[in-house]
């Protein structure tokens, strides 16, 4: 009895000591190494997955299904769905391509153009379109821990930095503490007005990562209205060829 | 004087022809000066909405601006000092200036989004210079100092919005970020320009300014000026500015109004091709009466030879006779259209009757065009039906005019 007592003793002490210490390694993480192992989780060199998009504006419901391959700093999306069998997009650096296969033509995407949401969904082609680092555009700072859906989290507030441009002046994040995947996020106006918040409804441990499989983005102007996106399939890091993101792939 | 007696007793032989050929000619005349008077006033009341609910009678902006100001963007503004607001107060002959910010914002009711033109304005200085304030149809324009929007009435039935709900403008500032401005409507206005109630949310100059970041920034400055003096203070505006090293450029309200001008010039291309139908229904006409009558009277210009008139007689005869009809078809034609224009210019013409409002084919009107004056267009047309009726009398006339008498008289 007095062995038991004694293992036991010597396991809540070893449990303390080793919470503690995990607590200690994270109470010293900053907001920008928070964001970072964030963003090193959620992104990774090369992806291709099958993905499925439900817009829902008022009573109407739209279903659209992609194929997509990305690297870094390009993406080919490819719709699959019967009524917009075709369609594709081209990210490549900065720019931006679609391809409409009834008009045979393909268009750039560009100016007042960006504002507008993707195929009718509550992502702007400029969402698509952010790919800097979010630390470089944002001084970031933990301004709470906080429990969401069950899970412990980080509250991350960023403020754009002075001088460069981005589309949300302030946006806040709840990161899990564990897992460091994005639950939650938040995104302000300049007057401090919330625009658009995306949630994610569903993690699955793929490949040995966390990725969110089900999001919800949310136009908070707009009543009634939401865009759920669901990764169906995914794979990482496969050769993708480097013609794939070229114009003459686009046709 | 004989031929002269003979060729308007002739006018009254074949009354029913010749009245039918009268009418015909009336009729041409008169469509082409309807149509004419259409398009006048039409281009009249397009420049007239373009300088008074758009433009101003001139705008200054940065001449880097101006090449892209459908862009609305927010680069290349103007940033007012001291030496600008003189160089504009020093210019004589200005009747009014306004500084505006336009800048693209969406309109959202919180159920739709709209892509909409914002328009900063300072109320005091805009009723200067623009007429927009006398086609409130609801509300009031917003009052100096107060943040409230106006909105054209179509936007306002598209967006189911009405007088003192609240709308949120989602702009994009100096930095492209994101900022919305929530106000409330103050009024709904009808403007004869279609822009206006179509796609414009005016809010006061400094709300506009804050929301997008840019300080004391204007896009243009609209300057009114008496009709006319336009070329002449444009130039001296821009010479001042040069002369103080200020980047800036003086435009006049016809450089903004260039694609309804073109459209102005094609469109008198148009009535040009018009007229020369009309004159040719009008030829046509009177060569035709002439052959008939000849062909009528063969046996009688045969006769008239054989008594000793010569051909030139004859041929004068059937030119006096044509002569009569191309001046009673005038003169009928001149007044069908005195009445028809009088009438457009009272009542006007209802652009719903070619579908919706103008700006759909590019004319910045709304609802009915009405017809303009433009007497010089009845002489014209009166003189030129007489020459034509000449000229082509004269061909068939001597045709006429040779036939040998012998077989004239027995020509059956």
């Amino acid at each position: 009895m007095q062995k038991i007592k004694w293992f036991l003793l010597i396991g809540i002490t070893v449990s303390i000591l080793f919470s503690c210490l995990i607590m200690a390694t994270a109470a010293e993480m900053t907001a920008e190494e928070i964001i970072n192992k964030r963003d090193d989780n959620e992104y990774f060199d090369t992806t291709q997955m099958e993905a499925e998009m439900i817009i829902v504006s008022g009573g109407r419901k739209i279903i659209k299904a992609m194929f997509v391959l990305a690297d870094k700093r390009n993406a080919l999306v490819e719709f699959t769905n019967p009524v917009d069998r075709g369609t594709k997009f081209l990210k490549r650096e900065d720019d931006l391509w679609m391809f409409f296969p009834d008009a045979e033509e393909i268009i750039k995407i560009s100016g007042h153009m960006l504002n507008q949401g993707m195929m009718g969904s509550d992502f702007s082609y400029q969402d698509v379109m952010e790919s800097d680092k979010l630390t470089d555009l944002y001084d970031f700072k933990i301004i709470e821990e906080e429990e969401f859906e069950g899970r412990p989290c980080y509250v991350l507030e960023g403020i754009a930095r002075e001088g460069v441009k981005v589309s949300y002046y302030r946006r806040v994040a709840w990161i899990d503490k564990d897992r460091f995947i994005g639950l939650k996020e938040e995104l302000y106006t300049q007057s401090g007005r919330l625009l658009k918040e995306t949630k994610v409804n569903k993690i699955e441990e793929i490949e040995e990562r966390w990725i969110p499989t089900n999001s919800v983005m949310e136009n908070k102007l707009r009543k009634d209205t939401y865009t759920e996106f669901t990764i169906t399939q995914i794979k990482f890091n496969l050769e993708i060829p480097e013609e794939t993101f070229s114009l003459q792939n686009l046709r | 004087m004989f031929s002269f007696k003979l060729g308007l007793k002739n006018l009254t032989r074949q009354k029913r022809r010749n009245i039918l050929i009268i009418l015909v000619i009336a009729f041409a005349f008169s469509s082409y000066l309807l149509m004419d008077s259409l398009m006048n006033g039409m281009e009249e009341m397009s420049f007239d909405n373009i300088k008074n609910y758009d433009t101003g009678n001139i705008q200054v902006v940065h001449p880097e601006y101006w090449e892209d100001r459908e862009e609305l963007l927010l680069e290349n503004l103007i940033y007012l000092n001291q030496d600008m607001e003189e160089s504009i107060k020093n210019t004589d002959g200005l009747l009014g200036v306004s500084s505006e910010l336009r800048f693209k914002a969406n309109l959202n009711n919180g159920i739709d989004e709209v892509a909409v033109r914002g328009v900063g304005i300072s109320i005091e200085q805009y009723n200067q210079v623009f007429a927009t304030q006398n086609y409130v149809v609801e509300g009031s324009m917003f009052a100096p100092g107060e943040s409230k929007a106006v909105i054209g009435v179509s936007l306002a039935e598209l967006m189911d919005l009405k007088v003192n709900d609240y709308i949120t403008l989602l702009v994009r500032t100096k930095e492209d970020t994101f900022n919305t401005i929530d106000i409330e409507i103050a009024g709904l206005v009808r403007a004869p320009n279609p822009m206006i109630n179509n796609g414009i949310v005016f809010v006061p100059l400094d709300v506009a300014r804050q929301a997008l970041n840019v300080g004391n920034a204007v896009s243009m400055i609209t300057l009114k000026t008496v009709s006319g003096d336009e070329d002449t203070l444009t130039k001296e505006l821009t010479d001042s500015f040069k002369n103080k090293n200020l980047d800036l450029k003086a435009y006049s309200w016809k450089e903004s109004a260039s694609s309804v001008i073109a459209l102005s010039a094609a469109k008198k291309g148009g009535i040009g091709a018009i007229l020369s139908v009309v004159l040719l229904i009008g030829m046509l006409g009177i060569i035709n009466n002439v052959i008939l009558s000849a062909l009528e009277r063969t046996e009688e210009i045969g006769m008239m030879k054989a008594l000793g008139m010569r051909e030139w007689e004859i041929v004068f005869v059937f030119m006096v006779e044509a002569t009569g009809i191309g001046i009673l078809g005038g003169l009928a034609g001149c007044l069908l259209g005195y009445a028809g224009v009088s009438a457009l210019v009272k009542y006007g013409f209802s652009i719903a009757y070619i579908g919706g409002d103008g700006s759909a084919y590019g004319i910045p009107i709304l609802d009915r065009i009405y017809g303009a004056w433009n007497y010089p267009a009845f002489s014209f047309l009166f003189i030129l039906g007489i020459i034509i009726a000449v000229l082509s009398s004269i061909l068939p006339s001597y045709w006429a005019a040779k036939k040998d008498p012998v077989k004239a008289i027995y020509h059956r």
